[in-house]
């Protein structure tokens, strides 16, 4: 399993590697630009790997020739039309559509540069208008708080929070699975009787969940280490100075909140996980009482991925305090909203009161229903359990 | 070190599985659990080890609770077989060895001698769901007691083994009584019970219809089973005096006497002085004596 995420994670740095190698035979678009105005457009259409321009060519019925011939993919005729730069895109073959919007935007920003030409405006001036940008700062008028976050801030924390929010929703469907077609096949095989012989039921539903939760971190470790190889050592650190740009917007405070989360919400599941794989007979069965809490998880990521539109929804916000899906849901708030310091602390309490209770509560539960062999749903299991050992 | 259970009862909502059941096992003996099914012998078991809590009464080994002991003193094979299986044989008696708290180096021995004891040398290495059933459960019987228990529970250990491996069991037992153990099992094959145990309890529904040693169990019918070869008919045998039934069976009569003092004359009646093939006067045996008690042709437990 682990493997497969370091190995996932290869792909993804390494894509463009990868990718090579299934197109190795990937030649750069040939493309003609006959330039029918005045305007000087050579300075935009820079050849690059992907596309090589032919600057300045005049004879059209030859162009469209090669092009017929397969010598050239395009040909780009620019022309003036009532002082507005006009476009046309002569294919054979129809383009991929990266190269057809990488001409597009080329094109949109050579008309802008056609305009600005035709205002004869000093270079000076030309260079003012195509690099207009207005800025923005905020001012906070709130003395007694501190500023809120700034556009970027909240959407470099929109992006890492669901990423946070992916992850999490891996990690808990991978060790709810886990651990509960782990109790689910020593019921199943008859083994727990003669473990439960040994060890008390509780003993062996704590060591369950230690179990499944140091897997859960050395897994975390060993994929964070190979993170941080990659990071730092390929490409450059390309990617580690990307991440470190990142989390520069974010604070510490969100990192370990994060963390937290991440932690609290994966026992909070392991427990649950672990209480229904005691209810079940075969290991068949384990899926099925999976269902629920898989459901859970998936409305919780749902939810989370709806924030990444709009993280200030009173959806949000109610889901955020929901322990088990304010795992998924609380950084994203934190990441991307104006949040005071109370709302993650209480549902941060809510979540840490809700595993003691599930746990207080599985603890004894589990010492019954692991022993209890019975059919039909979940509620029907549960009812069993509490009709045949009271 | 006995097992001592007094007016132990275990009641759900709707039945009580098991009522006011009292027996006491003394060290070293093998004592037998007999009854139907739900008769309650899994329950019972359940409750000694702690499993399952006693609604009324109290388990007491060397006259503390059982549940405040070490469970190390105790080992259990389930009916239902249950092994690890993916694991490897060996690897699962050393894991079973060392949930007890026991070395690695200290199992050595014992895994060697019971391994090659029951025949398992081959399939050593070989993972537990790739072995025939029979193997399964030896792998299981030796898992229960690696650990040495003081106190060990079988429940139903000789079901699906072949007459050979039965007797490789039955040898494994009476060593491990040898070596000290209690020995507290179930099973549904009267004549294993009859050869192995010196105590029993007959379970019926969850109450004890006899609970003591073997013998006086027999004694309490006496010598009423009599088989015979003789040319009487069996109206005429059933007219004779304290004849209570007569059963043809292929090579011989067998009749139940009413009182075991009925023998001599009917001895007379049948020899007449001369020369008879068979009269052979005995105690019922314990597949009949069950019969009698739980009062029902079905004897699967």
């Amino acid at each position: 399993m682990t493997l497969l995420y370091v190995l996932a994670m290869s792909v993804a740095i390494f894509w463009s590697d990868i990718k090579e190698l299934f197109t190795g035979n990937h030649e750069a678009q040939q493309i003609a630009i006959v330039n029918e105005t005045t305007a000087d457009l050579s300075a935009i259409f820079v050849s690059n790997n992907d596309m090589v321009f032919i600057q300045d060519e005049t004879n059209l019925e030859k162009l469209e020739q090669k092009v017929k011939d397969g010598e050239l993919d395009a040909i780009v005729e620019v022309s003036d039309q009532n002082g507005q730069l006009h476009a046309e895109i002569a294919t054979f073959k129809p383009l991929k559509l990266n190269d057809q919007s990488t001409i597009s935007s080329l094109l949109q920003y050579a008309g802008q540069h056609y305009a600005v030409q035709k205002l004869s405006l000093s270079s000076e001036q030309a260079a003012q208008i195509m690099a207009a940008q207005t800025i923005i700062s905020n001012k906070n008028l709130n003395e007694e708080s501190a500023g809120g976050k700034s556009e970027e801030e909240k959407q470099s924390g929109l992006w890492v929070s669901y990423a946070v929010g992916i992850l999490i929703y891996f990690f808990i469907s991978t060790f709810l699975s886990m651990i509960t077609t782990e109790i689910a096949s020593e019921k199943g095989s008859r083994a727990m009787e003669m473990l439960l012989v040994s060890v008390k039921p509780a003993t062996h539903f704590k060591a369950k969940i230690a179990g499944v939760l140091l897997l859960a971190m050395t897994q975390m470790a060993i994929i964070a280490a190979v993170f941080l190889l990659y990071a730092k050592f390929a490409k450059d650190g390309v990617v580690w100075d990307m991440a470190a740009s990142i989390v520069k917007e974010l604070s510490l405070g969100y990192v370990l909140y994060a963390i937290l989360f991440l932690l609290l919400t994966i026992i909070l599941y392991l427990i649950v996980g672990a209480l229904f794989g005691s209810l079940v007979s075969k290991v068949e069965e384990a899926g099925q009482v999976l269902m629920p809490a898989m459901m859970i998880t998936l409305i919780g990521f749902y939810v989370m991925l709806s924030g990444i539109g709009n993280p200030d929804t009173i959806f949000i916000k109610v889901f955020s305090y929901i322990p088990f899906t304010s795992g998924m849901v609380m950084p994203m708030r934190i990441g991307a909203t104006d949040i005071g310091i109370i709302e993650p602390l209480l549902s941060l309490g809510i979540l840490v009161g809700t595993i003691i209770v599930a746990y207080l509560f599985s603890l004894s539960f589990y010492k019954r229903s692991v022993l209890t062999y019975s059919t039909g749903g979940v509620i029907q299991k549960f009812k069993t359990v509490l009709k045949v050992t009271t | 070190m006995t097992l001592q259970l007094q007016h132990v009862t275990k009641k759900y909502k709707d039945f009580t599985a098991v009522d006011n059941l009292n027996f006491t096992i003394e060290k070293g003996e093998i004592f037998g659990l007999i009854g139907q099914n739900g008769a309650g012998k899994t329950t019972t078991f359940r409750m000694i080890l702690d499993l399952q809590e006693t609604t009324a009464g109290t388990i007491s080994w060397n006259g503390k609770p059982v549940n405040s002991i070490n469970r190390d003193v105790l080992g259990y094979l389930p009916e239902e077989r249950g092994i690890f299986p993916t694991m490897k044989v060996e690897e699962q008696l050393y894991f079973f060895g060392e949930l007890r708290g026991m070395k690695k180096a200290e199992l050595k021995k014992d895994i060697d001698f019971w391994i090659s004891r029951f025949d398992l040398e081959e399939k050593r290495k070989d993972k537990a769901e790739t072995l025939s059933k029979g193997n399964q459960q030896k792998v299981q019987l030796i898992a229960s007691f690696i650990h040495k228990p003081q106190f060990l529970i079988l429940d139903e250990p000789f079901s699906g083994l072949d007459p050979v491996n039965k007797d490789l069991l039955k040898d494994a037992i009476l060593l491990l009584k040898e070596q000290g153990t209690t020995i507290l099992f179930s099973s549904h094959q009267m004549d294993n019970v009859e050869e192995l145990c010196d105590h029993l309890c007959l379970l019926k529904r969850g109450v004890s219809l006899f609970s003591g040693s073997l013998l006086d169990l027999k004694k309490q019918y006496g010598k009423t089973k009599l088989s015979v070869r003789t040319d009487y008919s069996t109206t005429e045998l059933l007219q004779l005096e304290g004849v209570k039934d007569v059963r043809v069976e292929k090579e011989q009569t067998v009749l139940m006497l009413e009182d075991e003092h009925y023998a001599e004359s009917i001895f007379q009646k049948l020899s007449a002085g001369k020369y008879i093939e068979k009269f052979s006067l005995d105690y019922l045996t314990l597949d009949e004596i069950f019969k009698d008690k739980v009062g029902g042709s079905v004897v699967e437990v």
